[in-house]
C-alpha cells in the first residue's frame, strides 16, 4: 500500500475530525455535539446518499451488471455471518458469537459514505446501485444470526419475538430512509436532483465532517472498553474486516465489477454494524454482552476501516485491476 | 387540600423495551404516566450514556401513580422483563394532591 494513499485518506477534514473527536474523548474534554444535531447529521447523510444514488440509478438504468452486483451483495450478507459465527465459536459462547457475527455480516453506512467521499477526493465517482447494494446488505445478517441462535443455543423457550425482529430488521430508520430516498431519487431523476443539490450535494462533505467528529467522540468514549474484549476479539475485529474485504475484491474480480464498485463492495463486506444489528441483538439475544459486540464494531473495526481499511482495500483493488 | 395515599412505580428501561413496559401499564388500566427519554446513569450492566448511535443503548425513565393493588400487579409483570433485558423498577409510597 502506497504511503501517499494513506496520507490522502487521513489528511482529509472529515477523517481528521474523527480523530479529533477521539482525542477530545480521551482527554475528557467537555466537547460534545447536541444529540438532536447529531441525529440530524445522520438523517442528512442517509438522505443525501440515497437521493444521489437514486439519481445515478435513474441515469444508468437497470442492467445485468447491476443485478450481478446486487446478487453478490446479497450473497456476502448471508455468507459472512455464517463463517464469522464459526470462527467466533472457537472462543466464545453461542450468544456472543451470534451477536458479533451478525454485526459483522451487516454494514456501516458511515464507513461506506466516508469511502465514497475518499473516491471523490481522488477524482472517482460511485455508482447509485452501490447504495442499493448497501441497503440490501443491512438486514439479512440479523435473520441469519437468529437462525444460528435457534440451531445452536440451548434455550427452553427461544424468546425471540419474530414480528418485532422483522420490524426492527426491515423497517428501521436507515432502511426506510435509504430505500425511500433511492426510490425518490430514481423517480425524480436529474431534474429532482438538481433542485436539491445545493443542500444534499454541496454541503455533503461539511455534514460528514460534523458527523465524524461526533462518531470520534462516541468511539473515543468506548476505547476504555477495549481491554474488556481481550486479544482474541481485538484480533478478530481487525482480521475479519481485512479477510472480508479480500474475499469481496476477489468475488468482484470474478464477477467483472469495475474498480470503484469493487472497492465500495469490499468496504461493505469489511464494515460492521453498530446501530441496526446491535438494536436487534439487544432485543433478541439479551444474553450477549453489548460491551463486546458494540465496542468491537464501534471502537475497533470502524476506526480501523476509516484510517487504514479504506486506503488498504483501495490498494488491493488497484493491484487486481491495473 | 386533599391528599390521597397512593403508590408510585418507577421504571428505568432501555428504549427498545420501553414499548413493552408501556403495554403493561396500559393493560393494567393506569390513568396516566410520565416518560423522560435518554436518561443517563450507571447500573449493574455498566454506564449508560445518551450519545450512543443506537436507540437501544439509551435508557428511558417512566413513572406512574396508582393504587396499591394495581402497582403490585404492574411490578410483578415488569419483573421478568427487567430480569431478562436489564433495567430497574422501584415501588414507593406517595401522597397525591387531588385536584
Amino acid at each position: 500500500m502506497h504511503i501517499d494513499l494513506i496520507l490522502q485518506n487521513i489528511l482529509n477534514p472529515p477523517v481528521l475530525m474523527f480523530f479529533l473527536g477521539i482525542f477530545a474523548a480521551l482527554v475528557k474534554s467537555d466537547l460534545e455535539i447536541p444529540q438532536s444535531l447529531s441525529k440530524l447529521f445522520s438523517l442528512y447523510l442517509l438522505i443525501a446518499i440515497g437521493l444521489h444514488g437514486g439519481y445515478e440509478l435513474a441515469n444508468s438504468g437497470i442492467s445485468i451488471y447491476i443485478i450481478k452486483v446486487l446478487t453478490m451483495a446479497s450473497l456476502m450478507a448471508v455468507v459472512v455471518p455464517i463463517y464469522a459465527f464459526f470462527i467466533l465459536k472457537i472462543r466464545l459462547d453461542t450468544y456472543n458469537a451470534v451477536a458479533i457475527a451478525a454485526s459483522y455480516g451487516s454494514i456501516s453506512a458511515v464507513t461506506f459514505i466516508t469511502a465514497a467521499s475518499f473516491l471523490s477526493s481522488i477524482g472517482l465517482g460511485y455508482s447509485g446501485y452501490m447504495v442499493a447494494a448497501m441497503t440490501l446488505m443491512e438486514s439479512p445478517a440479523i435473520i441469519i444470526g437468529l437462525l444460528l441462535l435457534s440451531l445452536f443455543a440451548r434455550r427452553a423457550d427461544s424468546g425471540i419475538r419474530w414480528g418485532e425482529v422483522f420490524r426492527e430488521s426491515f423497517f428501521n430508520s436507515s432502511v426506510i430512509l435509504l430505500v425511500g430516498t433511492l426510490l425518490i431519487g430514481t423517480l425524480t431523476g436529474e431534474k429532482g436532483w438538481k433542485s436539491i443539490e445545493p443542500l444534499f450535494g454541496g454541503l455533503f462533505k461539511g455534514m460528514l465532517t460534523f458527523f465524524l467528529l461526533d462518531m470520534g467522540l462516541i468511539a473515543g468514549k468506548r476505547l476504555g472498553d477495549i481491554k474488556k474484549v481481550g486479544a482474541f476479539l481485538l484480533g478478530f475485529g481487525i482480521a475479519l474486516p481485512v479477510l472480508n474485504a479480500i474475499l469481496g475484491i476477489f468475488l468482484a474480480r470474478i464477477a467483472n465489477f469495475n474498480m470503484s464498485d469493487a472497492f465500495l463492495f469490499s468496504i461493505l463486506c469489511a464494515s460492521a454494524s453498530y446501530i441496526a444489528v446491535p438494536a436487534a441483538m439487544r432485543m433478541s439475544v439479551p444474553e450477549a454482552n453489548p460491551s463486546l459486540y458494540l465496542t468491537l464494531s464501534l471502537a475497533v473495526t470502524f476506526p480501523f476501516n476509516i484510517a487504514i481499511g479504506i486506503p488498504l482495500y483501495y490498494s488491493l483493488a488497484s493491484l487486481l485491476w491495473n | 387540600m386533599e391528599l390521597a395515599r397512593m403508590k408510585k412505580v418507577e421504571v428505568v428501561i432501555d428504549n427498545t423495551h420501553l414499548r413493552l413496559v408501556l403495554e403493561i401499564l396500559e393493560s393494567s388500566g393506569v390513568s396516566g404516566y410520565t416518560i423522560i427519554r435518554d436518561v443517563i446513569g450507571k447500573g449493574d450492566r455498566g454506564t449508560v450514556l445518551a450519545d450512543e448511535p443506537s436507540e437501544s443503548f439509551k435508557n428511558s425513565y417512566i413513572f406512574t401513580i396508582c393504587d396499591e393493588e394495581r402497582a403490585k400487579s404492574i411490578t410483578s409483570r415488569i419483573a421478568p422483563v427487567i430480569r431478562r433485558f436489564g433495567g430497574a423498577c422501584f415501588l414507593s409510597d406517595v401522597e397525591w394532591l387531588m385536584h
